[in-house]
């Protein structure tokens, strides 16, 4: 072949090829390659579905949808019908759906050989259950950390079947406030009528963030507060630093964390000046004891706030026509029962029992499970107390300790010494979705199913205004090797020979539901808000639980039980004191922010993104304050320091943030993870372990708000 | 002397080093090519967060390289239109060499530019899909069309290569197209004139963004004209400064000095215009832009990194001083200063396109927004070394084959 | 000349400052809904994907002075968008009715000029292939399809549910372009706790956001360079209404930039 025919046929190829559709096919087919590439997941056909569920990952206790396509869920919105979301979610139960697949989930039970935990069928789990727990016989304990489903009735009733009166609660905000209500004779539990009232004061409590039925709480402020509209409710935060909640106020009052009671009998103090009685019992000894022990100057050296911002607060609540104060801790646990005691003595005073836009005493749940424990006589029990002494070798600790979504290695004070205790634990059992830090110390470990692959309850979660019963069915069968936690134990109790009255969890719903018809009330929804039925308005007619809760909806019930025992003779316990300073001059508020998770769970996947540089960034977090304190202690933003306090220490740097009180270091929980996944962990340190449990004055029981620390 | 194995393909009545140290030489800018090859790979398999850039710096050293070398690729139009249009025939002697320098830029400039788009094998839809509102759409079609004319102008010069040349049909395309050049110059000086304002109009038509932001005539930014200005004056220095390299490597005269002294007067002329203009610009930026969007000329500058000083050097040291020093036969005339203002210029030029391209990302433009840094990634540094040291091959082996230089014989061997 | 269209209905949201808490829940509820995939690490918030970013905005005084207020940014849908006119392919676009401005991951080339245009950083880059933890790609939504590396995305108002209300609409008996106030919401509006979100046709005066967006208390983000943007912020705070915009100060300096002016 010739140059020329070369050439030819190379220029001719070319041409030819051009004029084939090849070219342009290829080009064409690279635009749909580039898009369609086989390592991307595709998203799946079809139409979706709202099925109803239930959110137990906060303590919000929102009904969801959830959205499935071809039965498998991809997202959850609030259920506008029910009345603790109305369409409203948390930053954490918006990621439900996605945490069936997080990485961090138990897929099959685990046993700890050495330091490893080892797969194992669900039949050798069961039997090795069953006989440790029967080598333990009576010495087993069990900690819950959800008080408002059966599935802990299950637990206590397992506990006290062998002979064992330790049954916990995980400590949260609602086991301080049962306790409070109690000590001031309370029968049932409180509620606050939120929606109804006109003026809010929130002592310490984050209502908008972490206390109580929160999305619900905001839901109110929505309502109440329309946009360019008539303002139906005013709110008052007053909160160590000017946290989320406060940046939302029509005010914010700075208060010291641990002396939210100071302040809240200096108001009473002033209130009682203005002539405020409770007409009830116990109102002498309460009037002399605020005299005494909360004047304000004392008030003042609590709280850092004149005489004269106190007695404001007080006028302000004075003058509200339907004020409601809601105490409680800054970050939702530890804050012991006096900061409670007094918001409710506040209530009383402002004559806001059993009124619109008050507190209510509600019943409890009724009992079905066979010799459960009720819930004042778990009370009773404080698991903080229990582990201290357990530590100390003051108690001997349990041959078998349960702990039902709970996570008592990360989330309790002083998590070090408590993590200490924890191993002194014959045989620990962890019933959980994830594996978490107790899970990760567990002699075995039993998935559970999460709320959206399960039968779940939920009764009256704190903070609610009035009865309400929430059932969940399963959404989707459990994508891992997961069984219910009251099933499981249903059946080893049974092969123990202990009678509990159920083969299965469902059926024990099923009981609750039947039980909770004496009470009376009506399935809510857009037309049946229960807020209305209480100040009367169309009162809808009452319908069985069953069907209600069948249907997806919150039953509710307007049920109150007699608050006639109600005295504030113990209400006001101790002294107004300053924060003791010496050798740790500063006091730590810690943070409670939903987005980084909760003490049961970790920062999920999608909520990384939430989370700014200026929180955590590179490894480690920030702790808060403000440019006084800091230059104050030599340091400044961004420098990196140790917090410490008598029982721990942890790692960190400076954020100014001129919301923090003078004097307070602000840090946010939820940070620190070890176990869990990449998306939890390698980020900050675990405030927790800073935190040091005194002895709350008057009460002589556990309590952690206002721990002091030094920076180091 | 031995004789070297190549000596056949040296252009006529020259001498050229030997094989073996021409080929090490090269060694260098080929490892140059290697290690932006490996950076290309990287980018291409893993995505572009290999590099340093981000959501708020959606442009980085990639744009700027390439922002650069355009604007000193701009000799190639320029002296075209100069030579080929305006008929300057002193231009004749240093006319190769500048197309040869457009051609690696604009060459070197789209390899970027593909490793740039987050998709390259989409890089065609401008085509196919054009936005006519789009300025990068007017730069994707006049920088490809304007790459086709590099080439075509490219193309004469290769087959005038001795043993080339020897065949029939090539000579005479070569010479045929010789006929036609003005023509292609011509269209390439009107293309590159578009784009090299597109690339300015780019910048001036982010309204939302004051410091890039520029009012202009009709529908073009005055962005646009000052690109095209600021390309003019700065690219014939480039090609200076490549004929002196060249000169000195190699330790003969290339071009007479009257020639360089004429594209150093040239590009002193233009330079002066642009600045004349720039100046007004940056008064009318300052005293209407600026306080318009509610922003003061101090709030464009933050710290060490993004400080005043980098307009300063920009506009003073590296703009005005070397348009004195370019517009003043006296100074022009001395070869060191030639050389000196001839550098200014060029870095000039870069910084220019440097600080509308990163600083005009770097403003923060809501309030409560914040100053970033950009860092470039060593994925960025090493495709622009790649593409100088593709440039450096490009014109060492046109050099060596080519009869780039026509004064070549008579300036060295007489 | 710029491309600027006027419709029949114009999708705006009102946000209230007074009222946003700073929760995050829109955030998750957004990346959920789009199938944004999480990244482990967000220490590098330039390179985080968030379609709906809630940024932290402080008085600059000092304790007890300090007021913070926190400010959800979707994207702003501007009537005269920076972004769509310098996009060189038609991949974003501003030209169905609703005025909500498109993204077509298909048609970006991932050149970003976009997103140097955009003054609200609501564009993102996808710098690496999206990357879901092993499972959980089994929970993506139908509603937004997975996106490759190279391309640019942004918040869109939750399209699909638009699509959505209009076919229902249809279904129904209704008007497809003259929907009730709720039928169309974006799932960050929906998830939002205090409600400080709503969303409507700016232009039926029916609807709140039309009333609202007239407000005195109201005010757009960066209005004076020209862009228009269909979300509205209202605060009671004069700080915060201040921190909407750049102003040398006194006031003086009125007036919008031109905008717009190539094509």
């Amino acid at each position: 072949m010739g140059r020329r025919a070369f050439i030819g046929l190379v220029v001719g190829g070319t041409a030819g090829t051009l004029l084939t559709p090849i070219p342009w096919k290829l080009t064409d087919d690279a635009s749909i390659w580039s898009q369609n590439w086989p390592w991307i997941p595709r998203v799946p056909n079809g139409d979706f579905e709202l099925k109803p569920s239930l959110s137990k990952l906060d303590n919000s206790g929102v009904g969801v949808n959830v959205v499935t396509v071809k039965g498998r869920p991809c997202a959850v919105y609030g259920n506008p019908e029910h009345p603790l979301s109305r369409g409203g979610i948390s930053s954490l139960a918006v990621n439900e759906a996605e945490l069936l697949y997080s990485p961090s989930r138990v897929q099959s039970p685990l046993k700890r050989e050495g330091d490893s935990l080892i797969p194992i069928s669900w039949d050798d789990a069961k039997a090795l259950l069953a006989e440790k727990l029967k080598a333990a016989g009576s010495d087993v304990a069990c900690v819950s950390g959800d008080d408002t489903g059966s599935g802990t009735d299950v637990f206590s009733a397992f506990v006290a079947a062998a002979g064992s009166k330790l049954c916990f609660y995980m400590p949260a905000e609602q086991v301080d406030a049962g306790r409070a209500w109690q000590r001031l004779g309370g029968q049932g539990m409180v509620g606050y009528d939120i929606e109804n009232a006109d003026m809010v004061l929130a002592i310490g409590a984050d209502i908008f963030e972490s206390w109580g039925t929160h999305v619900r709480n905001a839901q109110a402020f929505n309502k109440a507060n329309p946009m360019g509209g008539e303002q139906a409710m005013r709110v008052v935060y007053a909160s160590p630093i000017k946290n989320r909640g406060a940046a939302v106020a029509d005010a914010w009052v700075p208060v010291l964390p641990g002396s939210e009671a100071a302040l809240a009998l200096g108001i009473a103090y002033h209130l009682i000046q203005g002539g405020a009685t409770s007409g009830g019992p116990g109102f002498e000894a309460f009037r002399s004891a605020v005299r005494s022990g909360y004047s304000p100057e004392k008030v003042q050296q609590a709280t850092g706030l004149t005489p004269e911002q106190v007695a404001d607060l007080a006028k302000r609540l004075a003058s509200a026509k339907r004020p409601l104060v809601i105490a409680g801790s800054s970050f939702g646990q530890g804050g012991g029962q006096n900061a409670v005691a007094a918001g409710l003595a506040l209530n009383l005073l402002l004559g806001r029992l059993n009124k619109a836009g008050g507190i209510y005493a509600l019943p409890e749940a009724p009992a079905v499970v066979q010799g459960s424990m009720p819930r004042r006589q778990i009370l009773a029990n404080d698991f903080v107390d229990y582990m201290l002494k357990v530590g100390a070798e003051q108690t001997k600790a349990p041959a078998v300790l349960l702990a039902y979504e709970a996570n008592p290695a990360y989330a309790l004070p002083q998590t070090e010494l408590m993590a200490q205790a924890l191993d002194k634990v014959g045989f620990l059992v962890s019933f959980s979705s994830f594996m978490d830090e107790t899970a990760a110390m567990a002699d075995l470990v039993l998935p559970t199913p999460l709320v959206m692959e399960r039968t779940e309850d939920m009764y009256t979660p704190y903070g609610s205004g009035w009865v309400n019963y929430t059932v969940a069915t399963p959404v989707i069968a459990p994508v891992f090797d997961a069984v219910p936690a009251a099933d499981v134990l249903l059946q080893v109790a049974s092969g123990l020979g202990h009678n509990l009255g159920f083969e299965s969890f469902e059926d024990v719903v099923k009981a609750k539901a039947e039980a909770l018809n004496a009470m009376g009330g009506f399935a809510a929804g857009a037309k049946a808000e229960p807020w209305k039925v209480r100040v009367g308005g169309g009162a809808p007619s009452s319908s069985g639980v069953s069907d209600a809760v069948q249907a997806g909806k919150a039953w509710v019930s307007m049920a109150t039980v007699n608050a006639s025992g109600l005295s504030l003779a113990k209400a006001a316990a101790g002294q107004a004191a300053a924060p003791a300073g010496g050798e740790f001059p500063l006091v730590l508020a810690p943070l409670f922010e939903l987005n980084v998770g909760s003490s049961k769970v970790a920062i999920p996947p999608h909520n990384v993104s939430t989370i700014r540089d200026t929180e955590a960034a590179n490894g480690h977090f920030f702790v808060r304050m403000n440019s006084a304190t800091a230059s104050k202690y030599g340091t400044g933003q961004g420098k990196q320091v140790t917090i410490a306090s008598k029982t721990g220490s942890i790692k960190a740097r400076v954020s100014i943030d001129e919301g923090v009180m003078d004097g307070v270091v602000a840090a946010p929980l939820g940070f620190g993870h070890t176990a869990w996944d990449k998306f939890a962990q390698n980020k900050g340190d675990n405030v927790s372990k800073v935190l040091t449990v005194a002895s709350e004055p008057g009460v002589a029981a556990p309590f952690w708000a206002g721990s002091m620390v030094k920076i180091a | 002397m031995a004789k070297a194995i190549d000596q056949a393909l040296w252009p006529e009545g020259v001498e050229r080093c030997s094989l073996t140290k021409f080929l090490l030489w090269l060694v260098v800018p080929a490892l140059l090519m290697l290690w932006g090859l490996v950076a290309a790979g990287v980018v291409f398999w893993y995505g572009l967060g290999m590099t340093g850039l981000n959501n708020y710096f959606a442009f980085g050293l990639y744009i700027t390289f390439d922002l650069a070398v355009i604007a000193l690729g701009a000799g190639a139009f320029f002296t075209g239109l100069l030579r080929y249009i305006l008929k300057i025939e002193a231009l004749v002697p240093i006319v190769n060499l500048t197309v040869i320098v457009g051609f690696f830029c604009y060459s070197g400039a789209m390899l970027i530019l593909t490793m740039e788009l987050g998709q390259p094998l989409r890089s065609w839809f401008g085509f196919w899909h054009p936005n006519v509102h789009s300025m990068l759409t007017e730069v994707i079609f006049c920088i490809s069309v304007y790459l086709s004319v590099l080439i075509i102008e490219y193309i004469p010069l290769v087959f005038e290569q001795k043993q080339l040349n020897k065949v029939p049909f090539l000579h005479h395309l070569a010479h045929n197209m010789h006929v036609v050049m003005p023509l292609f110059a011509g269209i390439g000086a009107f293309l590159s004139t578009f784009h090299q304002g597109s690339l300015g109009g780019m910048y001036g038509v982010m309204f939302a963004r004051p410091f890039a932001y520029r009012e202009g005539f009709f529908i073009w930014p005055w962005t646009f004209f000052l690109f095209v200005l600021s390309a003019v004056a700065s690219g014939p220095c480039f090609t200076v400064l490549i004929c002196t390299a060249i000169e000195k490597i190699s330790g003969k005269r290339m071009v007479e000095y009257r020639v360089k002294s004429l594209m150093g007067k040239i590009a002193g002329t233009m330079l002066c215009i642009y600045l004349f203009f720039k100046f007004l610009d940056t008064w009318a930026w300052i005293d209407s832009i600026l306080p318009a969007a509610g922003n003061s000329f101090d709030q464009m500058f933050n710290g060490l990194v993004y400080g005043k000083w980098l307009m300063f050097t920009e506009l003073i040291v590296c703009g005005v001083i070397p348009a004195i020093m370019l517009v003043i036969p006296s100074v022009r005339k001395r070869e060191s200063m030639l050389i000196i203002a001839s550098l200014l210029n060029c870095v000039g030029v870069s910084l220019n396109r440097y600080i509308i391209t990163v600083q005009a990302l770097a403003v923060p433009v809501m309030p409560f927004d914040s100053w970033q840094v950009y860092v470039p990634a060593w994925t960025e540094w090493a495709p622009s070394f790649m593409v100088l040291a593709y440039g450096v091959i490009v014109i060492s082996l046109s050099y060596r084959y080519l009869p780039v230089f026509p004064q070549e014989r008579k300036l060295n061997y007489k | 000349m710029s491309v600027q269209r006027e419709f029949h209905t114009k999708w705006g949201m009102v946000i209230d400052l007074d009222k946003c808490t700073g929760c995050g829940a829109c955030m998750v509820a957004c990346q959920v809904e789009n199938n944004i995939a999480p990244t482990p690490d967000a220490s590098d918030m330039t390179r985080v994907l968030t379609w709906m970013l809630v940024y932290k905005l402080e008085n600059k005084q000092k304790f007890p002075n300090y007021d913070v207020a926190y400010l959800p940014r979707p994207c702003m849908q501007c009537e005269n968008p920076s972004c769509v006119p310098v996009c060189p392919v038609v991949a974003t676009t501003k030209d169905e009715e609703g005025g909500i401005v498109s993204q077509i991951y298909p048609r970006c080339i991932g050149c970003r000029y976009c997103m140097a245009a955009c003054p609200y950083h609501v564009r993102y880059f996808n710098w690496f292939d999206p990357q879901w933890p092993a499972g959980m790609e089994k929970t993506l939504t139908p509603f937004s399809s997975t996106r490759p590396r190279g391309v640019v995305e942004k918040c869109h108002f939750c399209h699909h549910r638009f699509m959505a209300a209009k076919e229902k609409a249809r279904a129904t008996g209704g008007e497809p372009m003259k929907l009730a106030e709720d039928a169309y919401i974006p799932a960050c509006v929906e998830a939002c706790p205090t409600g400080a979100l709503i969303f409507g046709n700016l232009k039926d005066p029916t609807h709140q956001v039309a009333k609202l967006s007239h407000s005195k208390n109201a005010k757009r983000l960066l209005e004076r360079l020209g862009g228009k943007p269909q979300v509205y912020y209202m605060s009671k705070r004069q700080w915060v209404l201040d921190m909407l915009d750049n102003d040398l100060g006194d006031g003086s300096h009125g007036g919008v930039t031109g905008g717009g002016n190539h094509g």
